[in-house]
């Protein structure tokens, strides 16, 4: 993994997760977005080979599956990480329908969490 | 050649085959007009009379059918007004035979220069129960014994089994058309009916549709709410959380200000919450109401 990626509306998640990522050792650059238009145009500028994204869902501007409806279109499929306040059975149910979706966590996040992310997708 | 008349043999034979004939005819007719036909043709082989009437009694009033040489008159419907001799016979019985004939009736129904010494001859007679008064007009020209008598009662016998037969078809009729309206009226209701039901189906299935899509919008504002609630608070929980890797100026700094940005937030979003749970109840009292 080469880089991660944070797509949340609220900064304070962001700051969060960045901190409980960086408390867990991951040393790599991590880079955060409340738009996730601009994530987008970055990532598709990129394009990098083993870049991980923590995708928010609910978000005004372009929800998390509008962002990865653009990532197929554009035919690159990162490995994507939901991280939701959403506890609908059909939200996870739909993140199915994603192959390259490779985790879904409801927040809140903690550090059991986080770890528990990085032994499956980071180490 | 041999006088007919004196050999009763004979003429009793040709008389049963006379009769033989109209009873047969009879018994084909379907109305009273082909009744009135037949007897008209061949009544007058049987015996003589210039009128004859014949009355029956109904459960209300009486039926009545006269035959003339040339005309047939008749009324079923039981408004028949009964002569004097004819009230008499149905009171007392009594065959009457006399030459008293009801001042007017006999101008009524025939030319009475055309006859001489007229007699009015009156019967009752008693067919299953069925009281049949019998009123036959002779004179000098057209005689009529009592030796006609036998075959008269074949006759009226013939009469009234076609009039009871008539009647019962015209009863039978009146109640197949009371049957008929009955009919109709229970298929008009059943339309009625009918309507009421589709009304009440398409009303069902329209309020089912509304309460679908109220149920529908309001899954979507509890699971909207539940994720705007539950948006702070993870934050909240998230940054409470982080305190073992703070010390307290960092977390006084950084992380207290976050917690009461989303503490505020959550505030918020719960008195919008609220303020839409307080709408939709009112809204829903007031379409119980």
């Amino acid at each position: 993994m080469t880089s991660v990626i944070l797509v949340d509306d609220q900064p304070i998640t962001n700051f969060i997760t960045k901190k409980l990522l960086q408390i867990e050792g991951i040393t790599i650059p991590i880079s955060d977005f409340t738009n996730p238009a601009k994530a987008l145009e970055l990532l598709l500028e990129q394009k990098g080979e083993d870049d991980m994204v923590i995708l928010d869902l609910n978000m005004p501007e372009m929800s998390g599956w509008d962002f990865m409806d653009r990532l197929i279109e554009n035919q690159y499929t990162p490995r994507i990480v939901i991280l939701t306040s959403s506890t609908s059975d059909m939200d996870r149910e739909k993140a199915l329908d994603y192959s390259f979706v490779k985790d879904y966590i409801i927040k809140p996040l903690n550090q059991n969490k986080i770890s528990e992310l990085c032994t499956k997708h980071c180490k | 050649m041999q006088d007919i008349s004196k050999n009763s043999s004979q003429l009793y034979r040709i008389t049963y085959e006379a009769y033989s004939k109209f009873a047969n005819k009879i018994s084909r007719c379907a109305t009273l007009t082909e009744v009135g036909e037949v007897a008209k043709t061949h009544l007058k082989y049987l015996f003589n009379f210039h009128i004859i009437r014949i009355t029956i009694a109904q459960e209300e009033g009486h039926i009545f059918f006269s035959l003339t040489k040339d005309a047939v008159d008749f009324d079923f419907n039981g408004e028949a007004r009964l002569l004097t001799h004819e009230e008499e016979l149905y009171e007392k019985e009594i065959p009457i035979h006399t030459t008293n004939i009801p001042e007017g009736w006999l101008e009524r129904n025939l030319d009475a220069s055309t006859i001489v010494e007229p007699e009015l001859w009156g019967w009752l007679f008693n067919n299953h129960g069925r009281k049949v008064s019998v009123t036959l007009i002779s004179d000098k020209i057209k005689n009529f014994g009592v030796g006609d008598l036998e075959i008269l009662k074949l006759a009226i016998d013939c009469f009234e089994t076609k009039f009871h037969e008539i009647s019962l078809a015209r009863l039978l009729d009146k109640k197949n058309q009371s049957l008929s309206e009955a009919l109709n009226l229970i298929q008009v209701k059943n339309d009625e009916i009918q309507n009421i039901v589709n009304n009440q189906k398409e009303i069902i299935k329209q309020r089912t549709s509304e309460i679908l899509e109220k149920n529908k919008k309001l899954l979507h504002i509890s699971a909207l709410n539940a994720h705007n609630i539950r948006e702070p608070l993870s934050r909240i929980q998230g940054l409470i959380g982080l305190f073992p890797h703070f010390n307290n100026e960092e977390i006084r700094s950084e992380i207290i200000p976050k917690i009461e940005t989303s503490a505020e937030e959550m505030d918020q979003v719960l008195q919008e919450v609220i303020l839409m749970a307080t709408k939709e109840l009112e809204f829903l009292k007031q379409e119980i109401e």
